[in-house]
């Protein structure tokens, strides 16, 4: 068992299911986002649910376990799969046979992503901590933020670069994923594409929708 | 018609090569890619000088030996099928051709164009077969097998072990290669017995040969001569999963 | 008679098993003191290796391809017979060997081909538990199918690859037994030379074919399983490195040859297309059910085949052999492709090849029906020629594939060198002078499973032990020979390659000691091929030297050895003054040009022996036949 850990495809499998549950979070994360488009108060008051909720702590860790494991073990894989070959093709195969861009960047996408992660962090979760009262309790006003990151041309850029790159990554990596684990079949195949594919367009739209709706339809002072 | 080639040349011994040009002329384009490349050798002998070494031998894409990568495609630019099958009216006229080892840490190279692939060999012996001895077998209609089991078995089984799954692989990697012997004997009953086993076994062997892990990419099934499809390793993946239970 | 066949007495039926029965046994914990080489590893080496190790036998396993798995059985397409009798359409184990017998024109022995009937059935079983992926019915049960114009259908297949997949078994269950230790396995290692001690085999001599290094391996019993000698004409369907020096060695060193002329022509290849051409490609001749051949019938009509109307078309096996069309059998629709052409009938640029059109089988049952039937054929051949034969028909013409001649082997299958055992395509046991279709595979797979494993012991039983000072000087003295052989290629500094001197022994023998053959001609090849050898020794260059991988020096030497091989095989088509299976002499044909086979004389298998200096000597071992009788071949 220990030993099976230690063989690639043990270290796929998990790669896979980290990625799966890290998939989740991300459409859980852009379903939370959307609260924007509902005002101030309901997004203020689910970001705290999130932050101070009873199982707020668990996720988290489990979050970062699961994020830490998948950059450590494609890392790993990386570097290996790197070494597997010393002396490199002074041609790359083309045409029918050639491997996708999306492909032989998996883990140049990871990277920008984890910059991306680490940064958004930054900015929001240990960024300007401003405060609204509701109801007399005293919160904070996650929504100001947003509201003056998103005036920023260069942020709204970079988000919007960033979240492509994530579709592209949540696209190669959902497909791979199901592989990996061995669920894929000629009889789901079809399906398994088109799903991922959606599931990473309808994500990444998602996101998207929320620096664009800010930048050109608000202003600092809301609404 | 006229071919430029660039051919690897390494001599046997040294761990370093480098590419040498060569024209052809005169050539016809009904030739085979190596009927063109013994051609060269013939004139390479006519001018005293050493020929380039190449692996070849059924010439009708089965045996598996050919390990050339043409233009950074192994096996040429065809699907479904090995480069003894490829002929030069799939090239244009005053073409650069380059021509080079299938490349691999696994695989290294020999002499010019040949590799050294009994890494293949080793798996295989770690456990691709099933213990049967030779006269144990049960009457052969014992065992009952289903149509499309039968068939897709046969489909894995098509394999020819010419490595251009690792070649074309950006990680080297020779999964397909496994998946295809795994999941032969996997969904036949005869290797149902043994397949947790198997399956661990020659995925470790893999890992020891240094081939680098799977990343789902499919470039290995589009270069298979035999187009073997890239569930096989979906169902590798699902065998070495189930060998823990 | 120097020698002995060794068939058991008793009645056809029960003369296996009771050979078996009376074999000697070798003691379970001494059979790994006995070290037995086995040199090739296509269906019968590797079965034989596989199987010898289970039994606890030491195995050394040499082979030139860079990994077993390579050997040419992988190139087999149509299947393997066996008398199962699944379809129950009347098959039996006496079907098999009666229609086995006169396929080969009865030039085979009734013993060794009855024994391979029977074990036809074990084989399947083996294969099958070995996880072959066989074709299926709906039911889950073996498909079978008819092949090679037999009136049953005994042909077991894996779609049209069963060779490959057969090797792969054997080649599986090699494995297993290189893992456990039983066989040592050496690749890329060609055998050089045979070293023998007062008759009896005392190793191999092998040379590393990347480092040069030439090595002396011992062993009680040498194992040759090392294919045929088709490739001595150059085209052919073996693959480039299919060759006859091992067994020409073991002839050198005291082994005889039987029935060399016997070369089957097979008539469904795809043609040459040049000079440049360096191996042809087989098509399965299945292709002939719903094909139909013709050509124009004005000589060196060069019109395409579209403009040719119908009553311009010579659809000449149809004409000539109206109950069996275009089905009749391989040699006879070869030799009348090559009357065709010799009357300047042929199509295609180089004028060598008919058509066969699938036209009207096109318009009757649709394109749909062909490619499910001859898809993949059909896709090697746009391959090929890069024309698509649902458009234009193709082009087809014989081709050199296979040899029924070989090293003599007795019941036991042991060459008259003692403790040489030959098996599969390099002996020349079963198929006379004509092989079925779907027997190779059988015959490697008989030998190598179920034959050598029981037949062997008496050899490591009765084997007289050898001075080891003796077996050591025969070892060294061998590896000074091939030193010395070697040598003497590489100083010849002429300027011609070893491959264009076998592309003219190649002409040669194709238009001489090929479908059609006569008196004349093969004296007069016969010097040819003694000038070709003269030409060869002073003409020849070598590149580089030996301590590398160099494909000229083991060109060179094969072609050496194809070079006194071919003299063999003309002589022997000129002693064998009838026509039979294979073997067409012009001068012994009825009037509408069939064979006429000479029972009363050549009845035999010929039997050459080599003497130093001197002319093969040439001896007799007669054929009886009392289970069948000798009838005529006819297909009218």
């Amino acid at each position: 068992m220990r030993k099976w850990f230690f063989l690639s495809i043990g270290q796929k499998y998990l790669i896979g299911l980290t990625g799966l549950g890290l998939a989740l979070f991300v459409l859980l994360h852009m379903l939370g986002n959307l609260l924007i488009f509902a005002g101030d108060k309901a997004y203020n008051l689910y970001m705290h649910q999130m932050v101070h909720g009873k199982a707020a702590f668990f996720i988290q860790v489990g979050l970062l376990a699961a994020f830490l494991l998948h950059i450590i073990l494609a890392l790993f894989l990386s570097v290996k799969n790197y070494f597997s070959r010393s002396e490199k093709y002074a041609r790359q195969a083309s045409g029918w046979k050639a491997t996708a861009w999306y492909q032989k960047s998996l883990i140049f996408q990871g990277a920008i992503i984890l910059v991306f992660v680490v940064l958004h962090l930054i900015t929001f979760k240990f960024g300007t901590y401003y405060e609204v009262v509701y109801e007399g309790k005293t919160i904070r006003n996650l929504f100001q933020l947003v509201v003056e990151e998103f005036q920023k041309p260069v942020t709204v850029l970079w988000y919007l670069i960033a979240l492509l790159v994530l579709c592209v990554h949540l696209f190669h990596g959902l497909i791979s994923s199901f592989q990996s684990l061995g669920l894929s079949h000629p009889r789901f195949d079809f399906w398994i594409k088109k799903l991922s594919f959606g599931y990473a367009v309808f994500v990444t739209m998602g996101y998207v929708s929320l620096p664009l709706y800010v930048f050109f339809f608000m202003t600092e002072k809301g609404g | 018609m006229l071919l430029k080639l660039k051919i690897w040349r390494q001599k046997r011994g040294q761990k370093k090569g480098s590419f040498e040009n060569y024209e052809m002329d005169h050539l016809s384009p009904d030739m085979s890619f190596l009927e063109m490349l013994d051609q060269l050798n013939e004139d390479l002998v006519g001018q005293k000088k050493v020929p380039v070494a190449f692996d070849h031998d059924c010439r009708e894409g089965i045996c598996g030996s050919c390990s050339l990568v043409i233009n950074g495609n192994p096996h040429g630019p065809h699907a479904g099928s090995a480069v003894c099958q490829l002929h030069l009216r799939s090239f244009k006229d005053k073409e650069e051709i380059w021509i080079e080892p299938f490349r691999a840490k696994a695989f290294p190279v020999l002499q010019d164009l040949i590799v050294d692939r009994s890494a293949f060999d080793r798996i295989i012996q770690s456990g691709a077969y099933v213990s049967v001895n030779t006269g144990q077998a049960p009457e052969a209609h014992s065992i009952l097998v289903e149509k499309a089991k039968a068939e897709e078995a046969f489909s894995h089984a098509a394999c020819i072990g010419c490595g251009a799954c690792v070649a074309v692989c950006k990680n080297a990697s020779a999964s397909l290669f496994v998946a295809a012997k795994v999941s032969h004997l996997a969904l036949l009953p005869q290797g149902k017995v043994e397949k947790k086993a198997r399956v661990l076994k020659m995925v470790k062997q893999m890992e020891k040969e240094g081939f680098g892990a799977c990343t789902n990419t499919g470039a290995c099934s589009r270069a298979c001569p035999k187009e073997i499809s890239l569930h096989s390793i979906a169902r590798m993946n699902r065998e070495y999963f189930k060998s823990i239970f | 008679m120097k020698f002995f066949n060794h068939i058991p007495s008793g009645p056809l039926e029960q003369k296996w098993d009771r050979h078996c029965f009376e074999l000697p046994l070798v003691n379970p914990a001494n059979k790994r003191k006995h070290h037995i080489i086995v040199v090739g590893t296509g269906l019968a080496g590797a079965s034989a290796s596989a199987s010898l190790a289970e039994l606890g036998y030491q195995v050394k396993t040499f082979c030139i391809q860079d990994s077993p798995r390579r050997a040419h059985s992988i190139a087999a397409q149509g299947g393997i017979n066996a008398a199962k009798n699944y379809p129950g359409d009347g098959d039996s184990i006496r079907r098999l060997f009666y229609d086995t017998i006169k396929g080969g024109d009865f030039r085979s022995r009734e013993a060794n081909v009855y024994r391979l009937a029977q074990i036809s059935n074990q084989i399947i079983d083996q294969c099958v538990a070995q996880g072959v992926p066989f074709a299926r019915e709906y039911g889950g049960l073996l498909a079978n199918r008819s092949f090679g114009g037999a009136q049953v259908s005994r042909t077991f297949y894996a779609r049209g690859q069963t060779g490959q997949q057969l090797l792969l078994g054997a080649y599986g269950a090699l494995m297993r037994q290189v893992d456990k230790g039983g066989v040592r396995l050496f690749p890329r290692h060609e055998m050089m030379d045979l070293a023998v001690v007062e008759g009896q085999v005392a190793g191999v001599v092998t040379r590393n074919l990347l480092t040069g290094e030439i090595k002396s391996h011992f062993a009680q019993a040498v194992i040759l399983a090392t294919g045929g000698y088709g490739n001595i004409f150059y085209l052919s369907t073996n693959a480039m490195h299919s060759n006859a020096s091992a067994a020409w060695r073991c002839y050198k060193k005291g082994a005889f040859f039987a029935n060399p002329c016997f070369t089957q022509i097979h008539p469904t290849c795809i043609p040459r297309s040049g000079d440049h051409q360096s191996k042809l490609t087989l098509l399965s001749e299945s292709l002939r059910n719903d094909g139909r051949i013709w050509v124009p019938k004005k000589s060196g009509d060069k019109r395409v085949p579209e403009n040719i109307p119908e009553g311009e078309r010579d659809y000449y096996l149809e004409r000539i052999y109206p109950s069996f069309g275009n089905l009749t059998p391989r040699d006879l629709a070869s030799r009348q492709a090559k009357f065709q052409v010799d009357a300047g009938k042929g199509v295609g640029p180089t004028g060598e090849a008919v058509y066969l059109d699938f036209k009207e089988a096109l318009e009757r049952r649709g394109k749909n029906f062909l490619s499910e039937k001859y898809g993949n054929l059909f896709q090697i051949y746009e391959k090929i020629t890069g024309e698509n034969p649902y458009e234009k028909p193709m082009r087809i013409y014989p081709a050199v594939h296979y040899t029924m001649g070989g090293l003599w082997v007795d019941y036991n299958l042991e060459s008259t060198v003692k403790g040489l055992f030959v098996l599969g395509e390099a002996n020349f046991s079963d198929h006379g002078a004509n092989r079925l279709g779907a027997s190779a595979l059988m015959q490697g797979l008989a030998d190598g499973y179920f034959i050598i494993p029981r037949t062997i012991a008496r050899h490591l039983v009765e084997r007289s032990s050898l001075e080891e000072k003796k077996v050591k000087k025969a070892l060294e003295e061998s590896v000074k020979e091939v030193q010395k052989r070697l040598d003497k290629v590489l100083q010849i500094k002429g300027g011609k390659t070893a491959g264009a001197i076998h592309r003219e022994l190649g002409y040669l023998l194709w238009e001489y000691v090929g479908m059609l053959r006569n008196e004349k001609g093969l004296i007069q090849v016969i010097t040819a091929i003694q000038g070709l050898k003269d030409q060869f020794w002073k003409e020849l260059f070598i590149p580089g030297e030996q301590h590398y991988k160099n494909a000229e020096l083991e060109k060179a030497l094969r072609v050496a050895d194809f070079l006194e091989l071919a003299e063999l095989m003309a002589q022997d088509s000129l002693e064998r003054k009838e026509s039979c299976g294979s073997h067409f002499r012009e001068e012994y044909q009825s009037q509408e040009q069939e064979a006429l086979r000479d029972d009363e004389h050549f009845c035999h298998v010929s039997v050459w022996e080599h003497t130093e200096g001197k002319k093969a000597l040439l001896h007799k071992e007669p054929l009886e036949f009392k289970e069948v009788s000798l009838s005529v071949r006819s297909y009218k």
